[in-house]
């Protein structure tokens, strides 16, 4: 159960729309990006509790790039991302390995897409818990 | 239990390269002068002792021996090649014609380094060389044994037949021309009495060697016959080679319309996964009440298009998975723990044993672990077969996995007795969207997918899969993984 700002940045407004049901549903206040430009801008605006983020946006890496433009400022490093993608399947590269590494890809979480709704929100709670 | 091997049914649809037909056709030239030599000896014995011709059996003994030395040379200089390099290698082949030339001239010790790389043209050089030997060498013994008295004349013309198979026209007609000029010049310097004519006392009633009309139309109908043989097993030869490309095309031809139907697979899967990844989440949400209560006729139907959904994600995500894997020969290799591997994928299929209540055993050798290959891929693979096993295995039954050292590989095995598979479809187990009828009783909705798979990862890694199983006992499928390079 929890209570938190949440950002999705993800370009499927159809899965957006899921993502706020289930966490809504949990007491989060959930706000949405299509992509990193907006993403950043929202963050910027209004600075989340945790950010969960697609890879493949207005680019192929935009994810990538977004989650190490974040972690090298210090006014955003300490806010958790969960990465909820389907590049691993999309491009066949097992990117969840390297998931976590500072200089690749300096991410709390990694997801594949589909997700179960109590495995997001277990992973929510985690993050956000760990940053407590 | 019946068995069957999955690497054993390879197709081999790739082209023979031309270096290696013609190497091959080397050999063969050997394997043929064995028999020649043979029939030397034979002929020479049976004609001289028991028929009592008046041969010069002394001189045909001896080139008979040249001819085994000779032959000897040959074959040792192809299998130095041989082993030197798979491939055959160009400079190699161009050591071999000036050795050729040196055992000609008896000067063995030139060759002795053997350098990597191959070319038609110098496969075509040694071939070209052998022939002109063996005609020579035919003259001489046509020499020793009668000359133009001697039916054995008409041998010659197996070698252009030969030629024709093994070279150019060009290059054949002028080996043609060449046993031409060669018989030529002995019936001539036979019949102007520069050399002497050995008469085949015994077989022709008088001698012939110098019987003008009869010297005539012999090498007249020798020079005909010698260029018609040419000519016929040119224009076969040829017919044979151009049939030979058309398959070669089309087989290249196959392999690209696969590869584009393959990235058309790729591309629309893909696409419906993204799709169908987001129908699931919606559903997840609806049929978990998360967007609120709903009517139990409503909840069953959503469960149930929820559940499809589960089915469609995960045969689409095996085919895109295969698609994949088919396209790209790329792997992740790297040396890894193939007993953390086993761990891993054991610990993943677990909780759906217990749920069913079977024994999952798991014996690995204490001296199993290091291998190298893609640790992603082999974990994939003992996890969809140890899935399968589980699915198939009815409760209370067991699973035994078990992996042992070998010399060069690791031996897997996991073995069930589950349903088993019917004798008359082991061989197609491992055909991609192949289900076996039993399975299909089992489960209505399974991809067909999981064992190509696994067969792919298997032969990326050089390794090979063997499935024995008796229906309604059990399933066993043996892999051999090999260990591969240490870094």
């Amino acid at each position: 159960m929890g209570n938190g700002r949440i950002l999705i940045v993800d370009d499927d407004p159809d899965f957006v729309a899921v993502m706020k049901v289930i966490l809504e549903g949990d007491h989060y206040a959930v706000a949405a990006a299509p992509d990193k430009v907006e993403g950043m801008r929202r963050i910027q605006a209004d600075r989340p509790d945790l950010i969960i983020m697609d890879v493949m946006m207005s680019t192929w890496s935009d994810g990538f790039e977004m989650s190490r433009e974040l972690k090298k400022d210090p006014r955003y490093e300490d806010i958790p991302i969960l990465m909820l993608t389907g590049v691993e399947e999309r491009t066949g590269i097992g990117f969840k390995s390297t998931a976590g590494d500072p200089e690749w890809l300096p991410v709390n979480g990694f997801l594949d897409k589909p997700v179960e709704p109590q495995v997001l929100l277990d992973e929510v709670n985690r993050l956000l818990s760990q940053k407590a | 239990m019946k068995s069957t091997d999955s690497c054993l049914r390879k197709l081999e649809m790739e082209p023979v390269p031309e270096n290696i037909r013609l190497l091959k056709g080397a050999y063969w030239l050997a394997k043929l002068r064995w028999i020649a030599i043979v029939y030397v000896i034979v002929g020479t014995y049976v004609t001289h002792e028991i028929l009592c011709v008046g041969l010069n059996d002394a001189a045909l003994y001896v080139i008979a021996g040249l001819l085994v030395v000779y032959n000897i040379t040959v074959l040792v200089l192809l299998n130095r090649l041989m082993k030197a390099d798979q491939q055959v290698p160009c400079r190699a082949i161009n050591k071999l014609v000036s050795a050729y030339h040196v055992i000609v001239w008896v000067l063995l010790n030139r060759f002795t380094k053997i350098d990597p790389r191959v070319s038609c043209k110098a496969v075509s050089r040694i071939i070209n060389l052998q022939i002109c030997t063996d005609l020579l060498l035919l003259t001489v013994l046509l020499h020793f044994s009668g000359g133009i008295e001697n039916p054995l004349v008409f041998y010659f013309i197996f070698h252009m037949i030969i030629a024709s198979i093994l070279l150019s026209m060009r290059e054949s007609y002028l080996q043609a021309t060449f046993a031409v000029c060669l018989f030529g010049l002995l019936v001539l310097l036979e019949y102007k009495q520069f050399i002497p004519h050995y008469c085949l006392t015994g077989f022709v009633p008088q001698c012939l060697g110098r019987e003008k009309l009869y010297v005539l139309g012999t090498f007249f109908v020798f020079t005909t016959a010698v260029y018609l043989a040419v000519y016929m097993a040119n224009y076969i030869a040829i017919r044979l080679k151009h049939t030979e490309y058309a398959y070669r095309q089309a087989n290249i031809m196959l392999q690209e319309k696969d590869r584009v139907k393959d990235e058309y697979v790729l591309r629309v899967t893909h696409d419906i996964k993204g799709h169908l990844a987001t129908i699931q989440a919606c559903l997840a949400v609806v049929a978990g009440k998360l967007s609120g209560p709903l009517g139990a006729q409503e909840a069953d139907l959503i469960r149930r298009a929820y559940a499809r959904s589960v089915k469609l994600a995960d045969f689409v995500r095996a085919l895109l998975r295969l698609t994949r894997m088919r396209l790209s020969d790329k792997s992740e290799m790297d040396v890894f723990s193939l007993r953390d591997a086993i761990r891993s994928a054991v610990g993943a299929v677990e909780a759906k044993a217990q749920e069913k209540s079977i024994t999952l055993d798991c014996a690995v050798e204490s001296s199993v672990d290091d291998i190298f290959g893609d640790r992603f891929s082999i974990e994939e693979m003992i996890t969809n077969l140890l899935l399968n096993a589980v699915k198939y295995t009815p409760e209370k039954g067991t699973i035994k996995m078990s992996a042992s050292n070998e010399e060069d590989c690791v031996l897997l095995e996991i073995a069930d007795t589950g349903i088993g598979i019917p004798e008359k479809e082991l061989d197609k187990i491992f055909d991609e969207f192949y289900r076996a009828t039993n399975a299909k009783e089992v489960e209505r909705d399974g991809t067909g997918l999981g064992l190509s798979i696994v067969r792919l990862i298997v032969e990326r890694h050089g390794g090979r899969i063997h499935v024995e199983s008796k229906e309604g006992f059990g399933t066993r499928f043996t892999l051999e993984l090999p260990k591969g390079q240490r870094s």
